[in-house]
C-alpha cells in the first residue's frame, strides 16, 4: 500500500493526493501533525523536514510533488 | 507515440487568480477553455493563510478563495489540467501552438497568466539545506518547528504573513530584513510585532547558513554596527520577493529587463491573439484585485479577437 505522509491545509500534499486519485492509486494517508508515530516514521524515511512524503516500502520515497519521480516510484 | 493535436478557443497558461478569473469569463462566453498549470492551482495566493483585502470576504484563507473561483470557472465549462506540463510554445500572429507532455494544442487565443515565482535565497548553501531547515512553504513545513527557533527572511506582506503563521509553532521567531524598514502594510506589521516572541533584525543580511545534517545557525551581517555574528536557528522560511515566469515566452513575446511581459491595460502583447494578464504583466500595482481585473480584461478582449 502506498503511504502519503501529510498534514491538512498543505497545498503540495493536496496535489499529490489528487494525482494519486487521478491515477487510481490507492493510498493510506498519515497526518503527521497529530500522529506522533507517523511523524517518527517520516523522520526515519526521509530525514527531511517537509511534507508530503510518498513511499511504498519506507526506503524509496518522493518528496513534495514530483510527477516524474512519483511515476517512477509507482510504475505509473 | 505521436502526440494528438487539439483545437480549441482559448488556452490560459497559469491557474492563479488571474487565470481562473479569465477562465470564468471565457467559460461564460461559451469559449472552449483549457487552463494549464505547472505548479499549484491558485498560484502564490494559495499559500496565504488569511486574506482580508479581497472585496466580499472579511477574512478568507487563500486556498478557500481559490477553490471558490475554481468551482465558478469549472461550472461555466472551463477545464483545468494541473498535471500536463508545457514543453514548448510557438506564437505568431497567424497561429498559436502550446505543446504539453501529452498534447499539441492549437488555440485561437492564448492568455499568459503565469504570475511570479518566489525568489530563491541567494546562498550557495540553499540547496544543501533545502527541506533540511530552509523552506519556502510555511503551510507545508511550519508544523515541523514546534517549540523551535525559526527565522523568516524578508520584510514584505508575504514574509510577515509567514511570520504570523509560524508563531503558532515556534518558541522564538526572528524576522531578518536587509533594509532599514519593513515594507509590509502597517496593519500586518502591527499584528505580527505585538507578539513578544517576534524580534526584527533590520539592516541585516544572511551571509551563510550552516549546520551538520540540518540547518543549525545563520551567519548574519548587521550593517548598522558593521558586525558579523552567528544566530542559532532550527528553521529559515524564505519570502524575499518574486520574479516573473516568462522565460518560456521570451522568444516570441516582448519582455522588459526585469522579465515582465510588455503589455498595456488591454493586456495585448506584440503578438495578435496572445494576451498577458496579472502579475506577469509590466505594471505598478500587483494585488489580488488587479489580478482578477486583468483576467477579466484579457478574457473579454480574447473573445473579441476570436470573434473578429
Amino acid at each position: 500500500m502506498v503511504k502519503v505522509y501529510s498534514i491538512p491545509d498543505c497545498p503540495w500534499c493536496e496535489k499529490v493526493k489528487k494525482y494519486l486519485k487521478l491515477k487510481n492509486v490507492e493510498y493510506e494517508e498519515f497526518n503527521v501533525e497529530e500522529d506522533d508515530e507517523a511523524r517518527n516514521e517520516l523522520y526515519k524515511i526521509s530525514g527531511d523536514q517537509i511534507v508530503p512524503v510518498t513511499t511504498i516500502d519506507g526506503k524509496n520515497y518522493v518528496l513534495s510533488f514530483d510527477k516524474a519521480k512519483l511515476d517512477a516510484l509507482l510504475n505509473l | 507515440m505521436e502526440k494528438r493535436h487539439k483545437a480549441l478557443d482559448v488556452i490560459i497558461i497559469g491557474c492563479g487568480v488571474t487565470g481562473l478569473t479569465a477562465a470564468l469569463y471565457t467559460g461564460r462566453m461559451k469559449l472552449s477553455t483549457l487552463v494549464l498549470e505547472a505548479d499549484l492551482v491558485g498560484g502564490q495566493i494559495v499559500n496565504a493563510h488569511e486574506i482580508e483585502n479581497y472585496p466580499g470576504f472579511a477574512s478568507i484563507k487563500g486556498s478557500e478563495l481559490v477553490e471558490k473561483i475554481r468551482q465558478q470557472a469549472e461550472f461555466f465549462g472551463a477545464s483545468i489540467d494541473e498535471f500536463d506540463r508545457i514543453v514548448n510554445v510557438e506564437f505568431t500572429n497567424e497561429k498559436k501552438i502550446v505543446e504539453t507532455e501529452s498534447y499539441i494544442y492549437e488555440p485561437k487565443a492564448v492568455i499568459i497568466a503565469t504570475g511570479m515565482t518566489r525568489r530563491k535565497l541567494p546562498l550557495p548553501e540553499e540547496k544543501h539545506f533545502l527541506s533540511k531547515g530552509i523552506h519556502y512553504c510555511k503551510l507545508c513545513d511550519g508544523h515541523m518547528y514546534q517549540d523551535k527557533i525559526v527565522a523568516v527572511v524578508g520584510g514584505g506582506n508575504a514574509a510577515l504573513d509567514a511570520a504570523k503563521f509560524l508563531t503558532k509553532y515556534a518558541k522564538k521567531l526572528y524576522i531578518i530584513h536587509r533594509s532599514p524598514a519593513l515594507t509590509a502594510d502597517a496593519l500586518t506589521q502591527e499584528r505580527v510585532l505585538e507578539n513578544s516572541m517576534v524580534e526584527v533584525l533590520l539592516n541585516t543580511e544572511i551571509q551563510k547558513a550552516s549546520g551538520n545534517k540540518v540547518l543549525e545557525k545563520l551567519t548574519l551581517y548587521d550593517k548598522n554596527k558593521d558586525k558579523t555574528y552567528d544566530l542559532p536557528v532550527d528553521g529559515l522560511f524564505v519570502d524575499i520577493g518574486v520574479v516573473p515566469n516568462t522565460s518560456m515566452f521570451s522568444k516570441y513575446i516582448n519582455i522588459d529587463s526585469a522579465g515582465n511581459i510588455l503589455a498595456g491595460e488591454d493586456c495585448k502583447t506584440n503578438i495578435e491573439g496572445v494576451f498577458a494578464a496579472g502579475d506577469v504583466r509590466a505594471k505598478q500595482v500587483r494585488q489580488l484585485t488587479t489580478a482578477a481585473a486583468d483576467g477579466t480584461v484579457a478574457a473579454i478582449l480574447a473573445e473579441k479577437y476570436i470573434g473578429n
